[in-house]
């Protein structure tokens, strides 16, 4: 207390110094009328305004704005990176390749496959997870670290990891079959199941910080209500589903969201672990946008891809948030 | 504060523990990089760093021409040997000074985007290191220039012809190399001598297909594959470097002498054949898509078809090891290529710049930088002056390098056209039907051909 204290004394004396210091700054121009001293304060700040807000909005404009406008306006264009200076417009070539592209239709559909598997997976296994966690068990602390620690290590050491242990031959996870008597399995190499082992990969390493997320919410709930309802003789279940639940709504609205955005965006983990393949299964959108682009150099198809992905991911957020409205009121 | 330490001590630990993996892991990459293969293998420590390069020589100032160079930087070894070329030429001639910049490889596309991004910004360096089958793009976007102005008919003659074949665009000499690379048949000594099976010890005593899928039958057993085809490496360049030579010994191609028309060529019947036979070899189980990354160091398999440094890592893993030629059908072709140099348009210095480049691949360059990597020497001098090359094992590889080596297509449509193979080479491997795979991949190939054939 002393030290807070002594610190508000110090801030104190900063603000008084500041006011004495400034005082003659502002004297100087006296304005002559009443009015105009008004309009030309409020113009004042609004210029301090924008003046702190400059460093944002030119970061936003130079790296959000601008790309985002020349991927619109190259989607029109047959831009080869190797002939920067020979780019001319084509219309709506590109977006009329995109509904022929068998590859586009592929990777569309193992992005939307992905994502529906992994929306509600790895949602369910945060918020168990995290129920697991809230009780008063012994290692909690050692579990927290361990279930959250895979999401602060890079996505591709934890891809190249995996990849390891999919192996079929020395890969941890077939030896440890192989102990049980079920034969080696072609996890990345078998077009039945490489998406799925990635989906796997995928909620371990990114449900743990869902979890935490859950967990705040879990110990926001008050514990009044659970008290309340042992006295009524509520059940373990019945106060899950009729308090924790509940209490819960609106932070698993916002990790739904967050999740969705996230598995649309699916590329390192392809990337690293399977190329896209086998027979192109596990290439996902924006991994096919890429390889367009920077291995095959055709910014052009590349950018009329990316823009309509960018419609894909703003309709789903939409659609969402339209449900979410619903379900407030 | 205890639960962060917990968190961090845990952390620290997973975090080692996937360093230590990565590092081992890192170390592949595909054929058309074969230049990335370092001599130590699996350790590749690079301490030099990315970026400018600290020469010894210092520019004066007074120098009339200052050339701007990229080299790529995969290994340590490699890396260390430029240099001193670099500083050499430099004492060599007081008119010109270099600047060389080493510009990351990562087998990938780190190399790649930096020179996407420079063309872009228009910011191309004078000399710059680039992937042999990539040449042909660059040269029809006229990104890089034509040498032949400066370069005299004896001193091309020096190259292997595959080196030539690479750096001509069109009937013009584009880029000159110091390196070569090769695939060869690698076999467990120790294993052909328990089945009784007789190696090829030159060129004429080289395996067919029959040869290589029956020994590959014969030597497979419960826990040992026949044959290796580093499937691991992942579908990418290393499938088309290493397989295309199936199909042109088959009297196939994979697009016209021109590059400019892949129908009747990718889908043709002898690409199909040499397709099939891949499959064939799948299908039979002597080779496997997922081997482990050391299948063949640890006696796991018994033939490898691999490029120069699987000696290295053979050598290194201490099995008794030997190679044979790349196995053929009816014509011994060999898979070719490595990094080579390219003088930008950008240039103003093109004769300089060229003798830079002469420089690099000379006979002596080349020796050195094949010492460096393992990798074969591109001028056919070196293999006389370098011992290794005269005797067994190498002897096989100098044959074949010098007899048989064939450089990949030269077409601009190349990026497109190599993964069009190397899925097909895949879905081969996975059993699947290959006919309608190449069909599809085809149709891939025309629409790109089709921004060139205006």
């Amino acid at each position: 207390m002393k030290g807070n204290d002594s610190s508000a004394e110090k801030l104190e004396n900063e603000r008084h110094f500041h006011q004495t210091a400034k005082k003659p700054q502002l004297k100087p121009t006296p304005p002559p009328r009443k009015k105009r001293k008004l309009k030309s304060q409020a113009f004042r700040e609004a210029m301090t305004g924008y003046f702190f807000l400059a460093p944002a909005l030119v970061l936003l404009g130079v790296f959000l704005l601008y790309p985002m406008g020349a991927a619109f306006y190259y989607s029109f264009t047959d831009f080869y990176i190797l002939t920067p200076d020979d780019v001319s417009f084509i219309g709506l070539e590109n977006f009329k390749y995109i509904v022929e592209d068998a590859q586009f239709r592929q990777a569309f559909w193992n992005t939307v496959y992905f994502s529906v598997i992994v929306v509600p997976v790895q949602l369910s296994v945060a918020l168990g997870l995290a129920l697991l966690i809230n009780k008063k068990l012994r290692f909690r602390v050692f579990f927290r670290t361990a279930f959250f620690s895979p999401v602060v290590m890079s996505l591709v050491v934890v891809s190249i990891l995996w990849t390891f242990m999919y192996n079929p031959n020395e890969g941890l996870i077939n030896q440890l079959l192989q102990t049980v008597g079920i034969p080696p399995q072609p996890f990345l190499t078998s077009p039945d199941q490489a998406m799925n082992s990635i989906i796997v990969m995928s909620v371990w390493q990114g449900a743990g910080f869902q979890m935490m997320i859950f967990l705040a919410g879990l110990q926001n709930i008050p514990n009044h209500l659970y008290e309340a309802a042992d006295i009524d003789g509520a059940s373990s279940w019945q106060k899950f589903w009729h308090i924790t639940l509940p209490g819960l709504r609106n932070i698993a609205l916002f990790i739904f969201i967050t999740i969705s955005i996230a598995a649309f965006k699916l590329l390192v983990q392809p990337m690293i672990m399977t190329q896209g393949g086998p027979l192109g299964t596990t290439k996902s959108l924006v991994y096919h946008i890429y390889e367009t682009g920077f291995n095959y150099r055709d910014v052009g198809y590349a950018s009329a891809m990316a823009v309509v992905f960018t419609v894909i991911v703003l309709v789903i957020t939409i659609i969402q948030r339209v449900l979410i409205k619903e379900e407030r009121g | 504060m205890k639960k962060f330490t917990y968190m961090f001590l845990g952390l620290m630990l997973l975090l080692a523990v996937a360093a230590c993996s990565n590092g081992s892991g890192g170390a592949e990459s595909d054929g058309g990089n074969a230049g990335n293969e370092e001599s130590d293998g699996s350790e590749t420590s690079d301490t030099v760093e990315t970026g400018e390069v600290d020469t010894s020589v210092e520019a004066t100032g007074d120098e009339d021409v200052v050339l701007e160079f990229w080299i790529h930087q995969t290994g340590e070894d490699e890396t260390n040997a430029y240099i001193e070329l670099i500083d050499d030429f430099n004492k060599e001639h007081e008119d010109i000074h270099v600047n060389a910049e080493v510009i990351i490889d990562d087998g990938a596309s780190a190399y790649s985007d930096s020179i996407n991004a420079a063309l872009v910004a228009g910011n191309l360096p004078d000399v710059m290191a680039i992937d042999g089958p990539y040449l042909s793009s660059f040269a029809d976007a006229g990104v890089i220039q034509p040498i032949d102005d400066y370069v005299d008919q004896e001193t091309v003659d020096q190259y292997v012809d595959s080196i030539i074949q690479q750096g001509t665009y069109q009937d013009q000499l584009y880029s000159l190399g110091a390196m070569e690379a090769s695939v060869m048949l690698y076999y467990n000594k120790d294993i052909l001598e328990e089945e009784g099976i007789e190696p090829a010890h030159s060129l004429d005593e080289a395996w067919s297909w029959d040869e290589l899928l029956e020994n590959s039958k014969k030597m497979t057993t419960e826990d040992r594959y026949g044959l290796n085809l580093f499937m691991n490496y992942g579908v990418g360049e290393w499938l088309t470097f290493m397989g295309a030579p199936l199909v042109w010994s088959n009297g196939g191609d994979l697009i016209s002498e021109d590059g400019k028309e892949v129908d009747g060529y990718l889908n043709s019947p002898e690409t199909l054949e040499a397709l099939n036979y891949v499959k064939e070899l799948f299908a039979e189980g002597v080779v496997t898509e997922s081997p482990g990354e050391m299948q063949f160091e640890e006696g796991k398999a018994a033939l490898a078809l691999g490029g120069p440094w699987i000696a290295v890592s053979a050598e290194e893993a201490g099995i008794n090891w030997g190679m044979m030629p790349y196995p053929y059908k009816d014509e011994k072709v060999s898979p070719s290529g490595s990094m080579a140099y390219a003088i930008t348009t950008n240039t103003e210095n093109p004769e300089e710049a060229t003798e830079l480049m002469k420089w690099m691949t000379n006979e002596e360059a080349t020796i050195k930088i094949s010492e460096a990597t393992g990798m074969p020497p591109a001028q056919e001098s070196a293999f006389e002056s370098m011992d290794k090359f005269n005797e067994l094992p190498w002897s096989v590889m100098k044959e074949q390098v010098i007899e048989t080596a064939h450089a990949r297509p030269s077409t601009p449509a190349y990026p497109v056209l190599t993964d069009a193979f190397a899925q097909s080479f895949h879905a081969a491997a996975l059993g699947e039907d290959v006919e309608s795979v190449v069909e599809q991949q085809v149709s891939r190939v025309e629409r790109e051909l089709k921004r060139f054939n205006k």
